[in-house]
């Protein structure tokens, strides 16, 4: 019986978890816009519901109803691997990301994660970098030049900013003691890493601008120069994947700087509910997110790799460093 | 010695990106500040200033007479070739024009036609709508460009409007003028 109710919970904590990944690049999609209008003194979607609420929604129903495009010269398989191969790890990846402590509803205690791995920042990094290869071979298969190109900048990103951004949450790491993300969450209950760590969380952070493929280091799109970079040639549900994947590592990219650097479901001042402190302040990364995209230009892909290898390399292994000498 | 403390300045601010802050700042106040954007055909209509080019329109004089005298002088000087005019003489042996055709689908609102006129008959005046599916519905004739709306009376403004699926874009104020949209546009 006990084992049963357990399998039950986690399923249905997985099924929804995959549903809320699955619908939330709606509302995002349609705030994204909103915030992109009123920065530029327009008003965004305005026309489908009220303040163009159910505009995501009409844009989704259209995305499904077009037609699903194979370029005749592509490689078929890779083609359709490759939006799979994108939208799957986001969503593994949130298996091991904790969302809060547990809560007792009807008197049994249920934890606010599916599990809780002692190695979940690895696994988090491991199965992120999964993604690329969507990314890769998208562009790759569609055997368009501006596909391929976007391909090429992916490779180039990935390897300046994978690195940098591994060294980076070392500090954490040995700040906490543990890889889990329950324990790193713990160990921040008095002070955020954030106070320790603020050069880790700038390198995270630029690292995990390049990871989200936004402004300013959306190379792999660029849609001033690539028409749209790896998905030129996608259309329909295959275009949908692609997009529902990059809203979902926008997402884990602020959840991870919440956990990392932010001290979680942790709250100061203000006694708010753990859950909903941790609601605001991934809430507030997403809109840095978005903000970012329309200030800034977009960087040119060897400046990134300037970037990634001339300073956020060397910025993190001071980090490790000087963290290092301190806990001595 | 400024300089070098300019300098300084200059990658003291570097060093925390007070480049990347003053962007930021900026954007973020854009977003607070209020839309410039017509809510068109929705909400808000633009009334056209006076020296608007819209649709054309022909006068006529006290008496109610058609000005034209179908010297075809506007049909002469238009770049497009888009208008037609075939004369006749009516009772009173005025010369006066049996056909006035403009197709609007080619016309490019260069007013030359207007400037062209010696006897001050037709004109652009401020209708802006009139798209159409097809393109010759868009070959106007004599009657119709006689009872086509003239030059704008004010001076440019945004109205609330409604959309009429049927006809077009209603008029909902009888104020003559509405707020000038130039009033959000930042000028720093
Ligand atoms: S406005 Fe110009 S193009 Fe149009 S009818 Fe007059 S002369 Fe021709
Ligand atoms: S509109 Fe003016 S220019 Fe044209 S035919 Fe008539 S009188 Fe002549």
């Amino acid at each position: 019986m006990e084992l049963v109710v357990a399998l039950g919970l986690i399923v249905f904590k997985v099924a929804l978890l995959i549903a809320i990944l699955l619908l939330l690049p709606l509302p995002l999609t349609w705030l994204e816009r909103k915030i992109a209008g009123h920065i530029q003194q327009r008003m965004g979607p305005m026309r489908v519901g009220w303040h163009g609420l159910l505009q995501p929604v009409a844009d989704g129903v259209k995305l499904l109803t077009k037609e699903d495009h194979i370029p005749a010269e592509a490689d078929r398989f890779l083609f359709k691997l490759a939006p799979i191969l994108a939208l799957a790890p986001p969503f593994v990846v949130f298996v091991a990301v904790p969302f809060g402590e547990s809560v007792s509803v009807l008197g049994t205690e249920i934890t606010l994660y599916v599990s809780n791995m002692n190695v979940a920042l690895l696994f988090v990094f491991a199965v992120i970098g999964i993604e690329v290869y969507g990314v890769i071979f998208g562009g790759w298969a569609a055997n368009s030049k501006y596909a391929v190109l976007g391909s090429l900048r992916t490779c180039a990103q990935m390897i300046s900013y994978e690195i940098p951004m591994g060294f980076a949450v070392i500090g954490v790491v040995m700040l906490a003691q543990s890889m889990s993300l329950l324990e790193i969450v713990r160990a921040q209950a008095n002070v955020w890493n954030i106070v320790y760590q603020p050069v880790g969380f700038f390198v995270f952070f630029v690292a995990g601008l390049a990871q989200a493929q936004r402004i300013p280091f959306d190379l792999a799109e660029a849609e001033g120069d690539l028409g749209a970079g790896f998905h030129t040639e996608y259309s329909g549900i295959r275009f949908a994947f692609f997009m529902v994947s990059e809203y979902a590592i926008m997402l884990l990219t602020s959840v991870l700087a919440v956990i990392l650097f932010f001290g979680g479901w942790n709250g100061v001042l203000v006694p708010l509910p753990p859950i909903l402190w941790f609601l605001l302040k991934v809430a507030f990364f997403v809109y840095v997110f978005i903000w970012f995209r329309f200030t800034f230009p977009r960087y040119r892909y060897d400046q990134l790799m300037a970037i990634g290898w001339k300073v956020l390399l060397p910025l993190s292994m001071a980090n490790i460093i000087i963290t290092g000498v301190a806990f001595l | 010695m400024s300089r070098a403390l300019d300098r300084i300045g200059t990658w003291i601010g570097w060093a925390f990106f007070a480049d990347l802050a003053n962007g930021l700042a900026l954007t973020f106040g854009y977003m607070f500040s209020k839309s410039v954007t017509m809510q068109y055909p929705d909400k808000e209509k633009w009334l056209p200033y006076s020296r608007y080019r819209g649709h054309h329109f022909l006068k006529r004089d006290e008496e109610g007479e058609i000005k034209c005298v179908a010297c075809e002088l506007c049909a002469r000087i238009c770049p497009c070739y888009c208008i037609e005019v075939i004369p006749y003489e009516d009772e009173k042996g005025n010369r006066r024009p049996a056909k006035f055709e403009i197709d609007m689908a080619r016309c490019l609102f260069c007013g030359l036609c207007e400037d062209a006129c010696p006897a001050d008959a037709i004109a652009l005046g401020q209708q802006y709508e009139f798209s159409s599916f097809s393109s010759h519905d868009l070959v106007i004739g004599r009657d119709d460009l006689l009872s086509k709306p003239g030059k704008a009376m004010t001076g440019g403004g945004v109205v609330a409007a409604r959309l009429n699926t049927e006809q077009d874009v209603l008029v909902e104020t009888s104020e003559p003028q509405g707020y000038n949209w130039w009033r959000n546009i930042r000028r720093t």
